[in-house]
């Protein structure tokens, strides 16, 4: 069993470095398209940017753009359909979208990722899965990362709540209308205990993963996602957050699912691919096409010799070279 | 005539240009103190800006409050107070961006170690060929 599966990763990994200028805007395009398609659901308020079309040409855009690009894209979505719905609720966003770029993601581009991800994971519900990955695949750094975009998340998702008070159009409310969402943002108690479950999970898988112990990948994760519940659940009962137990419990598992792909595929592996570099020197150009020899190969098919009395041939000599 | 030892270490080289070494060669084009001081520096004006919208949020979270204080309230005093947390905010903002872009800078120093070496190698390799 766990040999087949070993063997489908060599062949997905040599299949993954073969085709990868074109795997990656695939995977780029779809992204872009589901964090859309997903957004426009949940708060599809400007009728204009719900029709397919738009969504196809700008996930397309995004299939070979930069990968910051399709959050770009999914920011600026997000933004218009709530102008759509009230011009003060696009201003507090945006703003604590400029908040997050100017303090934080200045620092660590690469994170700002988590921030799409994380939205879009809660839609699918299974957010769990989110700071299980950052704690196995990056630094505890990336919690503060993780805290963004639940934050992003919960305040979205208390507009959508409140989308009918928000919503009229009414020039001597808006004041009021920024209070409201100001106070969705500073006291959402759910909000608060997600982000420090959150933080705790990236924490600890993280630590757990660095230390020297057999699986400590696993452990790491399975720690994790206990740790992510309980505090989830023990928040439940003092704040009365009014989180499901069941989607916890669910979500949480679908999760770990996740996490354990994330290691199948991500322990241990050096995904070094196929390169294509120009250069020149004084008499030439050159375009090399640099292909990785692959130090782990699938196993080739052994022939079991029944016939012991000839000595089998050094194999050495009939290895195919990579 | 085409070199295979040079082609192999420019490829090399190329590679590393292209991806990792990306932004370690812009670091390394700066002195360390010239690299800091610029980063602190954006660092410091976009916690301004960070700034001046939390001081914004603040004033519209509770406009009406704010209209009715703003007569009787010293209004040097709480300018003062204003400017002491403006102060403390940069300077927490900017200690933490030092600290972290002096990492960030001896980092790329060391990973292009490597390729100092092989710029060497390479400029050997040339020497080799002029002499043939």
């Amino acid at each position: 069993m766990m040999k087949t599966l070993l063997v489908l990763k060599e062949q997905i990994r040599n299949f993954y470095g073969k085709y990868e200028i074109y795997l990656i805007p695939l995977f780029k395009f779809l992204l872009a398209l589901l964090s859309l398609l997903l957004i426009n659901g949940a708060w599809g308020y400007m009728e204009k940017l719900k029709s397919f079309p738009v969504v196809l040409i700008v996930a397309l855009m995004c299939s070979f753009l930069p990968m910051n690009c399709i959050i770009l894209a999914a920011a600026l979505f997000m933004l218009l359909h709530l102008y759509a719905l009230s011009v003060e609720c696009a201003l507090v966003v945006f703003a604590v979208f400029l908040l997050m770029f100017l303090l934080y993601f200045r620092f660590s581009p690469k994170d700002t990722l988590v921030v799409l991800f994380l939205p879009v994971c809660f839609l699918l519900k299974i957010p769990y899965a989110v700071p299980l990955a950052m704690g196995l695949l990056g630094t505890p750094v990336a919690a503060v990362s993780v805290s963004c975009g639940v934050m992003v998340y919960y305040i979205l998702a208390y507009i959508a709540e409140n989308q009918a008070t928000l919503g009229v159009t009414d020039a001597e409310n808006g004041m009021q209308k920024f209070k409201v969402v100001f106070d969705g943002l500073l006291n959402n108690k759910a909000m608060l205990v997600t982000v420090a479950a959150f933080a705790v999970t990236v924490i600890l898988v993280y630590l757990i993963r660095r230390m020297s112990i057999n699986h400590s990948w696993t452990i790491a994760m399975m720690a994790g996602a206990l740790a992510d519940v309980v505090i989830l659940l023990l928040g439940d009962l003092i704040f009365d957050t009014n989180i499901s137990i069941a989607g916890t419990i669910l979500g949480t598992i679908a999760s770990l699912a996740i996490a354990k792909l994330i290691q199948f595929f991500a322990f241990n592996v050096d995904y070094s691919r196929t390169e294509l570099v120009q250069f020149e020197d004084d008499e030439y150009y050159y375009y090399v096409k640099a292909v990785p020899k692959i130090t782990l190969a699938t196993p080739e098919k052994s022939v079991k010799r029944i016939n012991t009395q000839r000595k089998a041939p050094a194999r050495n000599g009939s290895r195919p070279r990579y | 005539m085409l070199n295979e030892e040079r082609i192999k270490l420019m490829t090399r080289m190329a590679s590393y240009e292209e991806h990792e070494g990306k932004k370690n060669v812009s670091i390394g084009s700066y002195f360390r103190s010239d690299y800091i001081s610029l980063q602190v520096l954006k660092s410091v004006i976009s916690a301004t800006i960070a700034f001046v919208i939390l001081c914004g949020a603040a004033v519209i979270y509770d406009f009406e409050v704010f209209m009715q204080d703003i007569y009787n309230k010293d209004l040097l005093a709480a300018g003062r107070k204003l400017l002491l947390v403006y102060v403390i905010f940069v300077a927490v903002y900017a200690v933490i961006s030092y600290i972290v872009y002096s990492y960030r800078y001896s980092r790329a120093r060391k990973s292009l170690r490597q390729y100092y070496n092989n710029l060497k190698q390479l400029s050997l390799l040339y020497e080799e060929e002029n002499r043939k």
